[in-house]
């Protein structure tokens, strides 16, 4: 999905060590994770910060992702990429515990 | 004195009151015997109950928020809690009370609030001054999926019996090759037609 032309397959150790930095990552975001989500609930009263949202995942999937990919496609069309963005965060905000990299670890074998 | 141990995250708040169990030389701070819990969640009425009903909560609160994440259907139903999903982003919780002509309390949280409450609660299970015990650990896996899985097993314990006599069908008569050898059969019966024709 990467614009990248290299493919390697990730290793375990570092495979782990990305979990641990998107635990302590959302840990210290827990509050604009938050944010989001309540923004999304009420998006009739409150929608700056969801659309604001919303649109700077778009440029970051636009500069780094392949938009060829039909999977990328997805991702960037609004209509449809509400549903995985929301769970994405739900996951992000479950795991900001002390145990939450073995919790993140689990939603994505499970994924 | 009862201790007091209080849990926060954003709009949630998790409060424990209980006493240490002195039997197991524990400290005066700590809490083993939890009389008592409240669970406040701003701009919703208060919950509280007895131990037992924690326990069971807490089980629903975390299977609901699997189910919502693992893309299966969001609901949860037992005697004590419902959890359902409105829509992606509200969730409907049914607390139906314990005690007669008690109606069930409804609440309607939004994902902010759900991540709150999960949190308080995992603020709890990791806090060293309290321990809970842990009796139910089979009722992670919901009660739905749980008759799937025994469905699976009993049809798993239906196939296996004739998979195995199959099998040693195959093995046994498999050895009788040993006793048969088609072209010594062949040769034998060459032998006969050239002695019948010879005489």
């Amino acid at each position: 999905m990467r614009k990248s032309y290299v493919n390697n397959n990730i290793k375990v150790n570092e495979f782990d060590a990305l979990i641990k930095i998107t635990v302590e990552m959302s840990k210290y975001l827990y509050p604009y994770i938050r944010e989001i989500l309540k923004s999304k609930e009420d998006i009739k009263e409150n929608s700056i910060i969801w659309n604001d949202f919303n649109k700077r995942f778009i440029e970051l999937i636009k500069e780094r992702f392949n938009v060829d990919s039909m999977r990328v496609k997805k991702l960037l069309n609004q209509a449809e990429n509400g549903e995985i963005i929301i769970k994405s965060l739900l996951i992000l905000s479950f795991c900001i515990s002390n145990q939450g990299y073995q919790k993140l670890k689990n939603f994505l074998y499970d994924f | 004195m009862q201790n007091k141990l209080s849990f926060h995250q954003s709009s949630v708040s998790l409060e424990i009151i209980g006493l240490p169990d002195y039997s197991n030389n524990e400290n005066k701070d700590q809490i083993s015997i939890i009389s008592q819990w409240k669970l406040t969640i701003v701009d919703k009425p208060l919950i509280e109950g007895k131990i037992e009903h924690l326990g069971p909560i807490m089980n629903a609160f975390y299977i609901y928020s699997n189910l919502l994440i693992k893309n299966e259907i969001p609901i949860y139903e037992s005697k004590l809690i419902d959890i359902k999903a409105d829509n992606l982003h509200i969730h409907n919780i049914v607390l139906k009370s314990s005690k007669a002509n008690i109606k069930p309390l409804v609440l309607k949280i939004g994902n902010s609030l759900l991540s709150d409450t999960i949190n308080c609660f995992d603020q709890l299970n990791e806090s060293p001054k309290v321990r809970i015990k842990k009796t139910d650990i089979t009722t992670n896996i919901p009660k739905k999926l749980r008759f799937g899985l025994n469905r699976k097993v009993k049809f798993f314990n239906f196939l296996i019996s004739p998979f195995i006599a199959i099998c040693s069908l195959i093995l046994f008569s498999s050895s009788f090759i040993y006793f048969y050898s088609p072209i010594e059969n062949i040769e034998k019966k060459e032998l006969i037609n050239t002695e019948l024709k010879s005489n």
